[in-house]
Parts: structure tokens; sequence; C-alpha cells
């Protein structure tokens, strides 16, 4: 089946832009985020304009059926427009995974079409007030109701908090204990004993209404039971898991671009002591440059496991942790950045990167906090480590220590993942892995070596991620910083993790001292990246 | 090939304005550019005046230095159609073979420059700023690429040399002693045109510019105090043709509406003139109209950061200055 | 009724700057159909929904420039024509008019073409009136609205100098049209831009539509760059201290210099 190709995705992102420059600019996001409102009716317009709801629906019910590859650009570009707004879409797309992973195809023809055909809002409730990424303390009970020995219906009791769309969805996928299990139930938002609770007062992505869910004896039909099985309901969420977190990196990515370009766009007019500030070395090496090679190395990462993801469908959820972990942590950052970029101007509502710093922070939140990520990054990779008797690392040493990724920091990065063995072997005969403070520390460690190790791999491909504003040498440059930075901060904080938990000091040296002596040149790699960042980003 | 040295002189499209059928000033400007090259080039100017009625203009051109006109008055020719305009030139051009053709950048020149360019297979160069000769060649020098870049074309190997030149900007010069021009009557008949003009209207100028349409955008910030030079300088704008525009405190006071409010959450400018009146500065402001081609600004602090983007700053206090260039402007009416 | 539009990618000039040695920076541009082709799009798309006539677009540049093709397909065009061969790069205003009425040779019949007044690019205004010279067809330029449309004539708006004039042209005919300020551009929905990936869009060289080579590229335009340097840079002026008259003159002074007043 025909799929959307390259000019199509392009196409689409620039009607989105239009879209948003012509309905939804800074003043009018700017006066909803004050009034903490924006209607159901404006999600709902842009569905009708765009059908950026049928992105997700299957062809042979009215709808587009992209790619993980197409749907990761449309959540980062709609971040950058605001992040309240594509967490609204977002919730959409996740509302109807469900339907996707685990209907049965009468479910998805009934639905998918009602849902393209209606521009349906949707809501995915699976988060209760004692069950966030522990489901497993899932309260909602949902009781079988038995006719003629036939299931006919299920009774659900119970709440659900912090659903996105939560008081404006025209249909929610509920997640309730049924006595065969966990199972996932949709529920139109007109049922009886279904109530919404009122719209939350976030510190940010203020644009996406978010409530509690209440249900009192909800009566819905077996059929809206998805797959019509009990019990089937982790495995449904936990197989997208992968996914839905590469779009959150995504979302980070969006928003977190967003600001630093601001940034750089006001470094480019407002000149100081007779030049502007995009020409300081000191302010852009520190406020600027560092955040925007994380994006590049993040894009790149994103892009990969995209681009497996639609070949395999399910899975990747160590990768998709890494992504999501990396991208919000790093967005979060260069958002607090750009505050201080613009000054007492960025402190102000007059620019939209106070705005941003507040509604980027959830993107260390929803779908798992950084904390689960992190340990879910240590899980996955542990077992690896075990798996592959210490080769798993190794393996991507010895790959990239060869002479085509010399030039675009190959060998620091070697050295580096060397170095993570080592810590992953010294925490395994020293059994340090019994601190949590070790296993989330490995998490962020692994994190960056894997981004890293993407970054230069698609350095070393000859061609940039499609949409990256860069050229190939740029993005060389920058995967050449960032492999030196990370090989670094692996050996540094390598050193000082083992050595804080074990009794006397490690006999591994980390190739701390080989690392520094790669690190030769990054200055002036960075004076060449800040340059080409003014260059791009000016108004 | 086309032998180049058979082609000769400098020609002009006089163009009369549609509307109150003058002769367009632009005309003039080409004329004195087309003495210049002639000079250089060692050659004769010529005018093409094509309309009814046209001798009044001839001492225009004979002042401002044509050797030659070229006279085509006929009642059908009274206002213009491509067709037959451009059959009249078509055939100048093969009968007299001019070395190079300048056109008014009008909406009539840059219709029939490039309708008789193609089909004389030669080169045009659009909306020239200037003009120069080298080694026996035209030098049409253009903005391109929006204005970021200058570019000089040259068209070496075909002749006439064809130009659409901007009005404005080359300077009009009256000789000392007026030339004689040789007066040639050239005759034709109008052919039935595939054009019909069914109305001609004149344009009334609209009395609330807006300020990201106009080329000219006088802003105002909180420097301007009463209201009485704020009804100066509307009065102002209203002479020049100028768009109002101003920063966010002045809009928030209610003195224009918020659509005049430029910068950071206004609307961005880039009128050929900014003029503003007690304004500091800020980067609110600037970033929505630092792209202006020439800014000229009055505010009472040397020290105001207005002063480190404009071309022409004046340090003095608005209440007082306002008035007198008003002044000004109407002594010069 | 057959219309024709001939449309341009552009680099977006208002995100185009300069290096201070007067070298463009590319970098981060993004190429976009050229505004005024955009609206001249809209306005097809308008007769299209008055007279059920048939829209074809036509392009002539790189490979990359189907983008704006399909951007047209995407918005109700009916086919899409992309002219792309090394022969044509360079072309000026003349030998691309030739290269598009060749093109449209080959396209015909067609009652209508459109052109936008000017690409952003190059601002020369001259590749509409120099298509409809080589193909001897009547033309109106500088067009702010088309307002009656019958089977073989069509009434316009025409800008000229300080007003306007209606007219009346007989088809076959060219009209090049001017952008109004207010124009919203429209732009397609994700499903009209999936669907327009089926629409038929070909590509063709200069072989294809029977051009002359040597009437194409650099080869076959009469005009040259000669050269490209930056225009003079504003300068930041001296900030003086006069007495009010004296500033009110000066003012005056430069604005008679801008021909502002006389």
């Amino acid at each position: 089946m025909q799929k959307i190709d390259t000019v199509s995705r392009q196409l689409m992102l620039e009607s989105l832009k239009h879209y948003a420059e012509q309905k939804l600019p800074f003043d009018f996001l700017r006066k909803s985020d004050a009034e903490n409102y924006f209607s159901a009716e404006k999600v709902k317009e842009i569905y009708k304009t765009l059908g950026i709801n049928l992105l997700l629906i299957p062809r042979e019910y009215g709808g587009l059926a992209s790619s993980t590859s197409d749907i990761y650009r449309i959540c980062q570009a709609l971040a950058r427009i605001d992040l309240g707004i594509a967490t609204a879409i977002f919730a959409t797309f996740l509302g109807s995974d469900p339907i996707n992973v685990g209907g049965t195809e009468e479910q998805k023809k009934y639905w998918f079409s009602k849902m393209a055909r209606e521009n349906l809002l949707v809501a995915y409730g699976a988060t209760e007030a004692d069950a966030g990424s522990d489901l497993i303390a899932l309260k909602t009970r949902a009781e079988q109701i038995i006719k003629d020995g036939k299931i006919t219906h299920y009774k659900i009791n119970g709440s659900k908090m912090w659903i996105s769309n939560g008081g404006i969805a025209d249909l929610y996928t509920v997640l309730a204990l049924a006595p065969g299990g966990p199972c996932w139930f949709l529920i139109p938002r007109d049922t009886k004993g279904f109530t919404q609770l009122k719209h939350e007062d976030k510190h940010g992505i203020r644009l996406a209404n978010t409530a509690g869910l209440c249900f009192e004896n909800v009566i819905v039909p077996a059929e809206n039971l998805i797959g019509l099985k009990e019990g089937q309901g982790f495995l449904q969420a936990q197989a997208v898991f992968g996914y839905t977190r590469l779009m959150v990196a995504a979302l980070a990515l969006g928003a977190g671009q967003e600001a630093v370009e601001n940034a750089i766009i006001y470094a480019n007019n407002r000149v100081q002591a007779g030049s502007p500030l995009s020409h300081k070395q000191g302010y852009m090496h520190k406020l600027i440059t560092p955040h925007y090679i994380k994006f590049e190395a993040a894009r790149s990462f994103i892009d990969q496991i995209a681009k497996i993801l639609d070949t395999n469908n399910y899975g990747q959820a160590t990768e998709g942790a890494i992504a999501k972990y990396y991208a919000s942590r790093a967005a979060n950052a260069a958002a607090d950045d750009a505050i201080e970029a613009l000054g007492g101007f960025g402190y102000t509502k007059d620019f939209p990167v106070e705005k941003i710093k507040r509604d980027v922070k959830i993107t260390c939140i929803y779908e798992g906090t950084s904390e689960i990520m992190e340990m879910t990054i240590y899980r996955g990779r542990w077992q690896e480590h075990l798996k592959t008797r210490g080769n798993f690392y190794l393996d991507k040493a010895k790959e990239i220590s060869t002479d085509i990724y010399k030039d675009i920091g190959g060998k620091a990065l070697s050295l580096g993942l060397n170095a993570l063995n080592d810590i992953l072997e010294e925490c395994r005969l020293n059994r340090l892995t019994r601190h949590q403070h070790i296993t989330l520390e490995l998490g962020r460690l692994i994190a960056s070596a894997e981004v890293a190790f993407a970054f230069i791999k698609q350095a070393q491909s000859g061609s940039v991620v499609e949409g990256c504003p860069f050229n190939l040498e740029t993005i060389k440059t920058m995967a050449r910083i960032n492999a030196k930075n990370v090989a670094l901060e692996i050996a540094s904080s390598g050193a000082k993790l083992l050595n804080s938990a074990l009794e006397k000091p490690t006999e591994k040296d980390l190739y701390i001292s080989e690392i520094a002596k790669e690190c030769c040149g990054i200055i002036k790699d960075m004076d060449s990246i800040s340059s080409v960042l003014k260059d791009t980003f000016r108004k | 090939m086309t032998d180049l040295k058979s082609y000769k002189n400098i020609w002009v499209f006089a163009e009369i304005d549609q509307i109150n059928k003058t002769l367009k000033s632009v005309s003039l400007e080409l004329l004195s550019a087309a003495k210049k090259l002639a000079g250089e080039l060692n050659c004769k100017t010529a005018v093409v005046i094509i309309g009814q009625e046209n001798k009044k203009f001839f001492d225009e051109f004979s002042k401002y230095g044509a050797d030659i006109i070229y006279n085509i008055e006929d009642v059908s020719f009274t206002h213009y159609d491509t067709q037959n305009y451009f059959q009249i030139l078509f055939a100048l051009t093969k009968k007299y073979k001019p070395e190079a053709i300048l056109f008014p950048s009008t909406y009539i020149g840059r219709d029939l420059a490039p309708r008789l360019a193609s089909r004389l297979s030669c080169g045009l160069t659009a909306d020239c700023t200037a003009l120069s000769s080298k080694d026996a060649n035209l030098v049409q020098s253009r903005p391109a690429f929006g204005g970021n870049i200058m570019a000089d074309i040259i068209c070496p190997n075909t002749r006439p040399q064809m130009a659409t030149v901007r009005a404005n900007i080359l300077p009009k010069i009256i000789l000392d002693i007026p030339t004689k021009p040789q007066i040639i009557e050239e005759h034709f008949k109008a052919i039935p045109s595939k054009v019909r003009l069914i109305k001609t209207k004149e344009d009334k100028r609209s009395e609330i510019l807006k300020p990201e349409e106009a080329d000219i955008v006088i802003s105002i910030g909180r420097g301007v105090k009463n209201k009485e030079t704020f009804s100066l300088i509307k009065e102002i704008a209203g002479k020049l043709g100028a768009a109002l525009g101003a920063t966010r405190p002045v809009i928030e006071e209610g003195l224009l509406p918020k659509n005049h409010q430029i910068g950071q959450s206004g609307v961005t400018v880039k009128p050929k003139i900014y003029i503003s009146f007690g304004i500091s500065g800020a980067l609110q402001h600037t970033v929505g109209m630092n792209n202006s081609d020439l800014i000229i600004s009055v505010n009472k602090d040397d020290k105001a950061p207005i002063f480190n983007l404009c071309q022409y700053g004046f340090v003095g206090d608005v209440e007082q200055i306002v008035p007198k260039i008003l002044q000004a402007i109407n002594k010069l009416k | 009724m057959n219309i024709i539009i001939c449309l341009k990618q552009v680099p977006d000039t208002a995100k185009v700057k300069m290096n201070p040695d007067g070298t463009l920076i590319r970098t981060g541009v993004p190429s976009i159909l050229n505004p005024y082709d955009h609206f001249a799009l809209a306005t097809a798309l308008e007769i299209k929904k008055q007279t059920g006539a048939k829209i074809k677009v036509l392009s002539m540049g790189p490979s990359q420039a189907s983008k704006v093709l399909r951007l047209a397909l995407a918005l109700g065009a009916d086919e899409g024509y992309l002219l792309s061969d090394k022969a044509f790069a360079g072309s000026d205003t003349w030998a691309t008019a030739y290269a598009l009425s060749c093109a449209i040779k080959k396209i015909s019949p067609f009652d209508l073409i459109l052109c936008g007044q000017m690409a952003i690019d190059g601002d020369t205004a001259q590749t509409g009136p120099e298509i409809a010279g080589q193909l001897n067809i009547p033309q109106i330029t500088f067009c702010s609205n088309i307002e009656e449309v019958s089977p073989k004539t069509l009434t316009v708006k025409k800008l000229i100098d300080g007003g306007h004039q209606i007219l009346e042209i007989t088809l076959p005919a060219l009209i090049t049209l001017t952008t109004p300020h207010n124009f919203v551009f429209p732009y397609p929905s994700f499903t009209d831009i999936f669907k327009a990936q089926e629409k038929p869009l070909f590509t063709w060289t200069a072989q294809d539509v029977n051009a002359d080579i040597n009437k194409l590229g650099l080869k076959g335009s009469p005009t040259r760059v000669a050269k490209i340097y930056p225009p003079v840079q504003k300068q930041k002026g001296a900030v003086k201290t006069l007495s009010a008259d004296d500033t009110a003159l000066e003012i005056i002074k430069i604005l008679q210099a801008q021909k502002v007043i006389k």
C-alpha cells in the first residue's frame, strides 16, 4: 500500500506551520495559557482543517496510516507551536493505540471509521492516583454482567487522574481490572455514570485539557472490550511504550528547539558592547550551542528508532526510554538556559521562552518520569550486558574504532564505550547494582552513550536526517564534539560512581587520560557550530 | 550572428500617464541617462513617443538632450495597448536598429519591454537602478534576491540592449543648451486589439494606511506625550502618504488601534523610510522595524538604543520639532 | 476551459541574509512556492470552482521543484509538469520563457495561462510577458483580480500608475497576477496532500518538449551576469543635536533627497 512520501511529509509539515501562523499566533497562545483554556472546538478545528487526526488511522477506514517516521516529525512540529496543543492531539493518537494493538478487525472498522468521520477527540485513561508507572496497582474494576451464560456487559467502577483531553474527549480508552486481568474498554463520553472532573491548574501545557475521570456503575457493552479478551491490557500497553515514549522525545525536541531558536534570534538582534550577543563565544558556548548539539544527537537517535519501529511495529522499549529521557532532559536544560539567554526579556511573558520552559517540564513526567526511564534503561541494558557477557558495548566500541569514524569522534566514543563496559563489569563483580543510586546513574550514562553512538553513525552515513537544517559537515562537527563530551562524562562520572560505592578505589582507569587527550579542538569545533547556528536562525 | 556594429543610438521610451495624460517624469530621467551613455558610446539619443498630441512634450525632450524624436501620433494610440505599442516598436527597431532601448520600470514599461525582447530575441534587464558602459556594452545594475545582492548585467551578443529602469533613482539633468532634435514622424495604423479597455479609474489613497503595506512609516513612542503633537504627526503622515505605527505602551494607551503596533507582539514592517518620534528603541520594538531601508529617529536621550540603528539620528524634543516639520512641509506646498 | 499555471520554486528571500563578504547565506533558507504564483493558483482554483476548468501546473527546475507542483496538485490542480534538464540550468528570463513556451505547446490546447507577476528571487516580472511573446498570444500583466470569466473572454482588473483599469481580453491569453496584501495563502489538508501523490505528474527534458538546445541555459541566454556584489551597506549615521528649526530642516532635506517631497 502506498506510503506517505518525503514530499508529502514536507508539505504536511508546511501546512501545519501555515495553519499555526494563521490561526494560532503567539498572542493567542499566550492569552490561552493565561486563561488556562483552549476549547475542544479549537482542537477539532485543527482536525477538520488539516486531518491530522487521520494520521494513525488505517487507510481502509479513511485514515492515512502514517509511519512512525511521519508521526514523530508531526509531534515535533506540533510541539514547536504549543506543547499543550501537541499533547491534546497526541492524546488522541495515544487513545487509539490500544485499538491498533489489540482491537479485533470489527472493532477497528467500527471505531476507526467513526473517529475519522466524526473527528473524535480521544483520551487515554490509564493513570490513577495510586497507579502511575506502576499500573499493577490499578484499582478501577470491571465486573462482568452475565446474561444467559454470556458476558453481555461490564460494570466499571473507579477513577482516573491527570487524563489528557479528560474533560473534553468524545471517546475514552480506559484501563480497568476485569476478573480475567487488566483490559481496555472503549467508553463514549455520554455514558451514564461516567463523569469528568475539573480541568487541572497546571504549571505548564495549560492549553492541554487535563482532568480526572470518575466511573460509578458505568455499564459498557462487552463488545467495547478491546480485543474481546480479558487480561491483555498490560501487554497492549507495554507493546507501544517504545513508540509512545519516542513520541514524547519528539515533543520535547520540538519544544526545546523552539526555545533555543528563539534565543538565537534574540542574540542576533541584541547588541551589547558593539556586537550582537550571538557573536560572543562565552554566551554561545554556555547558553546555546551545547543544547543544539544535543538536539541534533537526539534527532538522529529518534530517527533511527523510528525507522526500526516502521519495520517492526512494536518493541524498542529501552530505546524509547532512552529517547524520551535524553530528549526531555536536553530540552528542559535548553529551555532554562533560553530564559537566561534572553535576560530580563526571557523572564517576561512577552517572549515565548518562559512558556516553553514551563510546558516542557511535562516531558520529564508523562509517559513515565525520568527516574522510571533511568530504571528502564538500566534494566534493559543490564540484561544485554549479562546476556552478551560484556560484549554489548565492546562490540559497539569496536565498530566505531575504525578509520571511517576517525574524524567524527569515533576514537573518543570508542574509549567511552570501553569505559562504560568496565563500569558495568565493576558493578557486576562488586554487586554494586544493589544501590538504586547506582542503577539510576547507569541509566543516565547509558542513554548519553547510545545517543552519541547513534549520532556518529548518522554523521558517518553520509546524509543528514530529513528535516535537519544543517549540512553534513556541520552534523559531523556536532557528532565529534558530542562524542568527546560523552566519553569524558562516562569516564569521570563512572570513576566517581564506582568509588563512591566501593571500599577501596577501583583499579580501572576508565581510559580517562586517553579520553582527555581526545578533547583537543572542542572549542574550535564549537566556534564553528556557534557560527552556523547564528546564521541559520535569523529573523 | 548579429552584426552588432550596425546598431546605433540610445533610445528612450517616453511614457505618458494613463490617467492625467502628462509625460511621466521618469522619461526625462531616462533621457538624462541616455545622454550620458550616448556620450560614452559616441552615438545619439532618441525618444520614442506614442500617443496623441505629443508635440507639447518636445520642448522637454530638447531640454534633457534628445537628438532624435520618433513621433507616432494617432487618436487610436491614446491609451496604452500592448499589441499596438509592441508592433510599432518592433517595426521601428527593425528599421532603425538602436544600440539600446531604455524603458521606465512602470506597469507599462514592464509590460511592453519583455514582449518586445521576447520577439527580438534580445536580452532585457529588469528594474535597473544604475546604468553605465564598458567595452561598448551597456552595464545594467540591479538589485536581486529581495535587495540582498546587486548584479551587473550585460548583453554582449545581442542588440538592441534593453533595460527597464526604476523611477526616482537616476538624476534628471537639464542641459545648458537645449538640443534641436530631429523629428521623425512615423505612421502606423492601429490593429484591432484582443484587449479592450472598459474603464480607467483613479484610486484614491486610502485614509488609514496599514504600516506593513506602506512605503513610509511614522512611528511614535512614549516620547510623544501630548495629543496635540500626535495630531500634528497624523497630519504630517497624511501629507507624506505615510502609515502610522507605535510602540506597545502607546497602543495600550489607546492612541492607535492594535494593528498599528510595531514589534515583538505587533507587526513587522520594512518600509523604504521609517521615521520614529520619541522611541527609545527597546528590543521589543526594534525587532519589528530594524530591516527598514532608511531609519530617521528623533529622541531626547542621546544614549537611546534607537540611535544605534538609524541612518539619521536627531537628539531633541519631539514636541518642539514636530510642529516645525509640519510648518516646513506646508511651506513647500 | 484549460488553464496552465506557471509555478516557480524560490528561496524564501525574506529569510536570505548576506555574509559580510557579500555572499549569500543559504543555510536554513526554505524553498517555497513563489507567493505571486500561489495567488495565481488560488485564482485558477476559483475559476475551476465556477466553471469546472482543468488546471495544469508547469514548473522548471531541479527535481526538488516537484514539491511546488505537488502542493498545487494537493490544492486542486489536475496535472503537473516539471521541466528538468541540465540544459535549462542558467537560463535567463528569455531562455526560461522559451523553454516554458515549448512545454506549453506540448501541453496544448489551453485557453488561459496564468503567471504570478514576478518571482521574489528575481523580481524581473519578465518571464510571463516573454512567454506570451513567444506564443504570440495577447497578454495583460499586473492584474489584481479576474472579474469575469466567459468561454471566449476574460475581464480583469489591471493596476496602472495611480489607479486601475478594467480590461476585457480575448482568449487564449496570458495574464500575470499581483498578490493582494491581505491574501491568505491556502494550504492543503493532510488528506489532500496524500491524494496528490496519485495525481499525474510528468517530468520532461529539453528533448521531450522539442526545445532547441542552443536557445536554452547559459548558451541561449542573451543576458550575462557580469558581476555580483553586496549592495552599499546602510551606514549607521551620525547623531546630531541641533535646534528644533534646524532638525526640522534636516529632516525635510532627507525627505527631499528620498524624493518623498519636492
